[in-house]
């Protein structure tokens, strides 16, 4: 049984390497402009990779239910990381995005159930900053300090780091859908609507329509298409098979005004966003690798270690090494209690050993090793 | 598949992988024979049947099985001795410091045999064994040598000690040498102590009366002929309390806490991230307890500081 969780637990790992390098190609590869059948593989690995992470939590949280301790799972062993990390993101960022791939992908002719998914992908695309909430789960389960509190004090401030960062990203993500902090997408967006309040003026069914959308794409190479509500393509910049080759749903920007439907190349707005979410990916790794690779050997070198001297200090015999104390360190509340070991105990240990039988430098474990290996 | 052996080489081959153990690999036969068993004592019950499958325990009673196992023990750290008392006697003793005691004439051919003898003498006695241990250690180890040469560079205490109290003008190397053969003749201190349960281990390292020193010192002065008289009684003196004993010499205080210091040396030590190093360890333990082991706290002052500065 063990070993069956054991296998489970470096499968996890494996996917939440996976689920990060995906986190990171998914934005790279829209600023890189790799093709549209290269993202959709990504898209669809999204899925994947969401839907085992929705297993994962609810295996957990099945057994932790078993177990009575479903409390203490969700909320001391950080299973609500689990939860967000998965549910919420298969529900609102990989499962609209690939019922998008197949409601016709990049195809925007005539398409009533793509323009519903197109919007709740707009609406949700803030979810997918929730990602970034698996560097915690990778760093949880990783073990990289010798010492259980450690290990336990790290994963706390590594998740507490992190989500204070993903949080504050989510809410400067509303906070500008709302207006309140406009990003840097903002003029862009405006431009794109006032273009398309331009081709509304004259009404839906108007001969003007066509007419204004081919003056207005001499200056405005991101119009790609208008035409009057659920109606006939007016005017387009490319044919659908160019559509459906270069485009995937998330890369328009759509307006609606007037009778009238005017669809924008949004890559731009996408390549800023992937843009955004490479250097907060890159950031919450950058924090979490520094709480690991800088942080825990202070934290050891303050806490841990001198507790492991002094713990075996207390627990065998014949160790009677002392607890280092740098200078500076000294006032400080562990050293100070290191410091009392040194002084105090491990003399009166010395005194009280001298009338006792010391424990032999070999252990049980010494002798049924080479019995074994026999 | 587990190879059982032949009932009568059960016993000596489990011992003497016992010895070769990584914990113990390092360390001198003595100090590999009371870590054994001290093993054997407190891990009988589990120990019982580890030794059944190798074929050990048949005799009739558990009590008997550890009796040979102790004997095979001894034997074993025996016939490693030997080649140690040799070796300490031969190559880490060679009375360079003679011309610095006022003695011009070379020592006699014999004198690395009586100090063997002694050595061996000390080995047949449950208690100076137990101080032969330590003594051994600290005289193979290189303990001798690096406090010595840093003792007469600082020309501190423990230097005026030796220069000005006790008289003896000498070098580093020369100060080294005759501190390790006043820690071969230590043992022969506990020659006439009986070995009293109650002390264990502790017996070998206990301060004895200077009465029976002097008792002692003229049977010891015979049997170490060559050696000059100064010495014999420097090496025997190392067994008495600093406290108790006004004008000890300084080599004889010097040598009781290198004995005592090489009784735990462990050279394959591995010192904990945390840890200070073992010396520096030791060091400060046994000043805190220099009262109650009756050693010499500005000695012991100065050899924690030593160790500090080199990180030992």
């Amino acid at each position: 049984m063990k070993k069956i969780g054991d296998f489970f637990e470096s499968l996890v790992v494996v996917v939440i390497i996976i689920a990060l390098v995906h986190t990171f190609l998914e934005d790279f590869s829209i600023l890189a402009g790799w093709t549209v059948p290269a993202r959709r593989w990504i898209i669809w690995a999204g899925l994947a990779i969401d839907l085992i992470f929705t297993v994962e939590f609810f295996t957990r949280l099945y057994l932790a239910i078993v177990q009575g301790r479903a409390f203490d799972y969700f909320f001391r062993e950080r299973g609500w990381i689990d939860f967000v990390a998965s549910i919420p993101l298969l529900l609102l960022n990989s499962l609209p995005s690939v019922l998008a791939l197949l409601a016709g992908a990049g195809l925007v002719s005539g398409m009533g159930s793509f323009l519903n998914v197109l919007k709740v992908i707009k609406a949700v695309r803030i979810a997918r900053i929730l990602r970034l909430l698996r560097v915690v789960k990778l760093f949880r389960r990783i073990r990289y300090a010798r010492s259980v509190l450690a290990q336990r004090h790290i994963a706390t401030i590594t998740t507490i780091g992190v989500t204070v960062l993903v949080a504050w990203v989510l809410i400067a993500n509303f906070m500008g859908g709302l207006g309140i902090l406009p990003g840097l997408d903002k003029p862009f967006l405006s431009s794109q609507a006032d273009h398309a309040r331009y081709l509304a003026e004259s009404g839906a069914g108007t001969a003007q329509v066509p007419a204004r959308a081919r003056a207005l794409a001499a200056f405005d190479p991101t119009l790609l298409v208008v035409r009057p509500t659920g109606g006939q393509t007016s005017w387009t910049r490319f044919d659908d098979s160019y559509y459906a080759t270069h485009f995937l749903p998330g890369d328009y920007e759509y307006f609606r005004l007037n009778g009238v439907e005017a669809f924008f190349d949004g890559r731009p707005v996408a390549k800023a966003a992937a843009r955004e979410g490479i250097v907060f990916f890159v950031a919450i790794l950058l924090v979490v690798l520094a709480y690991i690779l800088l942080y825990s050997p202070r934290f050891a070198l303050d806490i841990t270690d001198p507790v492991h001297v002094m713990k075996r200090g207390m627990e065998e015999s014949g160790y009677n090494l002392e607890v280092k104390i740098p200078d500076r360190r000294a006032q400080e509340d562990v050293f100070e209690l290191a410091g009392l070991y040194n002084r105090m105990f491990l003399p009166m240990k010395d005194r009280e050993s001298a009338s006792q039988e010391q424990a032999s430098a070999l252990g049980i474990d010494d002798i049924r090793s080479f019995v074994e290996k026999q | 598949m587990m190879k059982m052996d032949a009932p009568g080489d059960a016993i000596p081959r489990f011992v003497s992988r016992m010895f070769d153990a990584p914990a113990l690999k390092r360390l001198t036969a003595l100090q590999r024979e009371e870590q054994a068993l001290q093993f054997f004592r407190q891990n009988g019950p589990q120990l019982q049947p580890l030794l059944a499958s190798m074929g050990i325990g048949g005799a009739p009673n558990w009590q008997e099985t550890v009796a040979q196992l102790v004997r095979e023990a001894r034997s074993l750290a025996d016939s490693m001795l030997e080649k140690e008392i040799s070796r300490a006697a031969d190559e880490r003793v060679l009375y360079i410091f003679l011309p610095a005691l006022g003695t011009s004439r070379p020592p006699s051919a014999t004198v690395h045999e009586e100090i063997k003898q002694l050595c061996r003498r000390s080995a047949n006695h449950p208690v100076a064994r137990l101080a032969l241990a330590g003594s051994l250690s600290a005289v193979l180890s290189d303990v001798t040598d690096k406090y010595i040469s840093h003792i007469w560079e600082r020309r501190k205490y423990t230097f005026m000690e030796v220069a000005r109290v006790q008289r003896l003008t000498m070098k580093a190397e020369e100060g080294a040498d005759l501190l390790r053969l006043a820690l071969l003749v230590r043992p022969a201190a506990y020659l006439h102590v009986v070995a009293d349960a109650r002390l264990g281990t502790e017996a070998g390292y206990a301060p004895v009366q200077e009465a029976a020193l002097d008792r002692a010192f003229p049977g010891l002065r015979s049997q170490l002929a060559g050696t000059p008289p100064d010495v014999v009684r420097m090496g025997i003196r190392s067994a008495l309390s600093f406290q108790a004993t006004p004008g000890l010499e300084a080599i004889s205080r010097l040598a009781t806490i290198l004995a005592l210091r090489g009784r735990s040396i462990a050279p394959a030590m591995v010192v904990d991230r945390g840890a200070d190093s073992p010396d520096k360890s030791w060091f400060n333990v046994a000043r805190r307890n220099a009262a109650w082991r009756g050693l010499d706290p500005r000695m012991l002052d100065e050899l924690y500081s030593i160790a500090a500065e080199n990180g030992w």
